[in-house]
């Protein structure tokens, strides 16, 4: 260019990224379509130079702030790079209109999104990113569809536990954990503390697995059901670990308060250093406990200890 | 023979030759004469088969059999406590036959039975030194007390004083107890927060030792490629390519040279001719003449 004589004037960047193709985004992303939209004219698409376009088009539109279009043109790019076969750019792509989906309210397709995006990158062989997409949509739909966001917990959950990497499952299940307890399901919210356990067990962090037990039988307590929490705490001491850890005595100490219908003696414990190192959604149970009518318990166990021990019967 | 046989014929040979056993005589004459002496055997024999338990359950440490032999000995050891004053009582008791030495030596004997009897080991830890109230401690020459024993009643009166400082001492140690609390409640924190930093630590351990690999990848990778980048930009400056070049240059120089010569020489042939060369020195003036 210089030797032809032309001055080449010196562009700031952003200027630079709109006018590279010398056109809005929108003039991007129809050459695109038309690259891609067989017709007797063109007999394959040539999908290379459409996904670049449709590339630099989804950023265009970011940057002007239309969502919608940018998140169409994600979505293209990403079939674009699923038909030149590279399913991490795809997936990257899914996950950028995912995002964006995200920031239109538009719920079912952040979920397809994000779960199409979780696909793509198992085929690349990375569970870790896909169960990280997966989560990414959960979170994103914790207040609106929560079903939903537990599927999609348990499906990342599931895709970590298969690669063996529960480590990194530990923060899943404590969403789902507390998303069980915003919607009440106080059982199914016990039974994931509880699976937590055993994923901390096969990584030897008896921290967390006391600590899930000890919150596994707080929930049992505030539903009230004192029958599952014992049974619980009687399972839970089956394992070493628990047994001789802080948690377990002060689990003990609650059900003896509970058997007790010692009410000051449950805040007490509540307040104890044990649970307050528990999740935040776990303690909050644990201060409003004891729920519902703690003496009427009393009264139940006390009728099963009614026979005196008789030290002369040897039966 | 039958083993009947045998054991018949044998205890009929012993019954024939049991005035040739000594030890049974021994026993049975002292026995016959001595109720002291019956008494002091059987007491012994209690003591030895009692020590002999006691080893085997300090071998069976911590079993229920240990427990079961422990709680028999003391058993055991109770009854001979109540066996000895009778022995006691028998020891003074004259018998024929018996020197004054032996007689003396019966009752040391006697009196050293119920230490031999306690020292039996039952299991029970050993009892802690009576001190046997406040005579028998001062008795010992290391302890000495201030007040030189004056413990009488006054002594441990509650004066306004002495209430005064327990109350003070309680209120201290109710505030060291809440002080103790807190520092308590600080130390689980750091427990818990410990805790968590290991997992979170195990968890990151694999993590980099997956982004090790890959980095070694990565740099050999590069390190290939170096090379291969090196090899190629070699070869195209290599020497031999440069001699080449210039020996190509050379040669076109030279035609070219060869071709402008010969044209120059034509022109000088043709001004020699036309006799224009006169009075040109250098060969520049001859080729601007030329030109």
């Amino acid at each position: 260019m210089n030797r032809k004589g032309v001055h080449k004037t010196r562009r700031p960047r952003n200027q630079y990224n709109t006018t590279m193709a010398s056109s809005d985004p929108n003039k991007l992303l129809s050459k695109a379509d038309k690259l891609t939209r067989l017709s007797l004219t063109r007999w394959s698409a040539d999908w290379k130079t459409a996904t670049v376009l449709y590339e630099q088009a989804a950023n265009g539109f970011r940057v002007s702030k239309n969502i919608e279009k940018a998140k169409t043109a994600y979505e293209k790019a990403s079939q674009g790079q699923q038909m030149l076969s590279s399913p991490w750019d795809a997936a990257k792509h899914m996950e950028s209109a995912a995002a964006l989906a995200k920031e239109l309210s538009n719920w079912r397709e952040v979920a397809d999104f994000y779960q199409k995006a979780s696909e793509l990158f198992m085929e690349c062989g990375r569970p870790q990113p896909a169960s990280d997409a997966l989560a990414k949509g959960a979170r994103a739909l914790e207040d609106t569809m929560p079903e939903e966001a537990i599927q999609l917990y348990t499906d990342a959950i599931t895709i970590l536990e298969d690669d063996e990497k529960e480590q990194m499952s530990f923060d899943l299940y404590r969403a789902v954990t507390s998303v069980y307890i915003k919607l009440e399901k106080y059982t199914d919210a016990a039974s994931s503390l509880l699976r937590l356990g055993l994923a901390a067990d096969k990584c030897n962090a008896t921290n967390s697995q006391t600590k899930a037990y000890l919150g596994a039988i707080i929930v049992y307590l505030y539903a009230h059901d004192f029958k599952q929490a014992e049974q619980c705490y009687n399972d839970c001491t089956q394992i070493d670990a628990f047994l001789k850890s802080d948690h377990s005595r002060c689990a003990g100490k609650f059900l003896s308060a509970y058997t007790d219908g010692d009410v000051d003696e449950i805040k007490k414990i509540a307040q104890s250093s044990a649970v307050s190192h528990l999740d935040h959604a776990i303690i909050r149970l644990a201060r409003k406990l004891p729920t519902g009518d703690v003496s009427s318990l009393k009264a139940v166990t006390a009728e099963d200890d009614e026979e005196p021990l008789d030290e002369n019967d040897l039966t | 023979m039958s083993v009947i046989d045998l054991l018949t014929r044998v205890d009929s040979i012993c019954k024939k030759y049991d005035k040739y056993d000594l030890e049974k005589h021994k026993d049975a004459n002292v026995s016959g004469d001595d109720a002291f002496v019956r008494l002091y055997s059987s007491v012994n024999s209690d003591i030895e088969s009692l020590l002999q338990k006691a080893e085997t359950a300090s071998k069976d440490r911590g079993k229920a059999s240990a427990v079961a032999i422990n709680a028999e000995i003391r058993r055991t050891k109770a009854r001979l406590l109540e066996e000895v004053p009778k022995l006691q009582r028998l020891a003074v008791k004259k018998v024929k036959g018996l020197s004054s030495q032996e007689f003396a030596a019966r009752n040391d004997l006697v009196l050293a039975l119920p230490e031999r009897i306690q020292a039996i080991p039952d299991g029970t830890p050993a009892a802690p030194k009576q001190t046997g109230g406040w005579a028998s401690s001062a008795s010992r020459a290391e302890i000495k007390f201030d007040s030189d024993g004056r413990f009488d009643d006054e002594y441990f009166q509650s004066t306004d004083q002495s209430n005064q400082f327990r109350q003070e001492y309680e209120m201290r140690r109710i505030k060291q107890d809440q002080g103790l609390d807190v520092i308590a409640e600080g130390l689980d924190t750091l427990k818990d927060m410990a805790h968590d930093m290991n997992e979170e630590l195990d968890r990151q351990v694999p993590l980099m030792d997956e982004i090790d690999t890959k980095v070694d990848k990565a740099s050999s990778d590069l390190k290939n490629t170096n090379v291969r980048l090196k090899d190629t930009v070699n070869q195209l400056r290599s020497s031999r390519n440069f001699c080449i070049d210039i020996v190509l240059l050379i040669i076109i120089l030279g035609i070219a040279a060869y071709l402008y010569k010969f044209e120059i020489l034509r022109r000088i042939g043709r001004l020699v001719k036309d006799r224009k060369l006169e009075g040109c020195s250098s060969i520049r003036n001859i080729l601007l003449k030329v030109c």
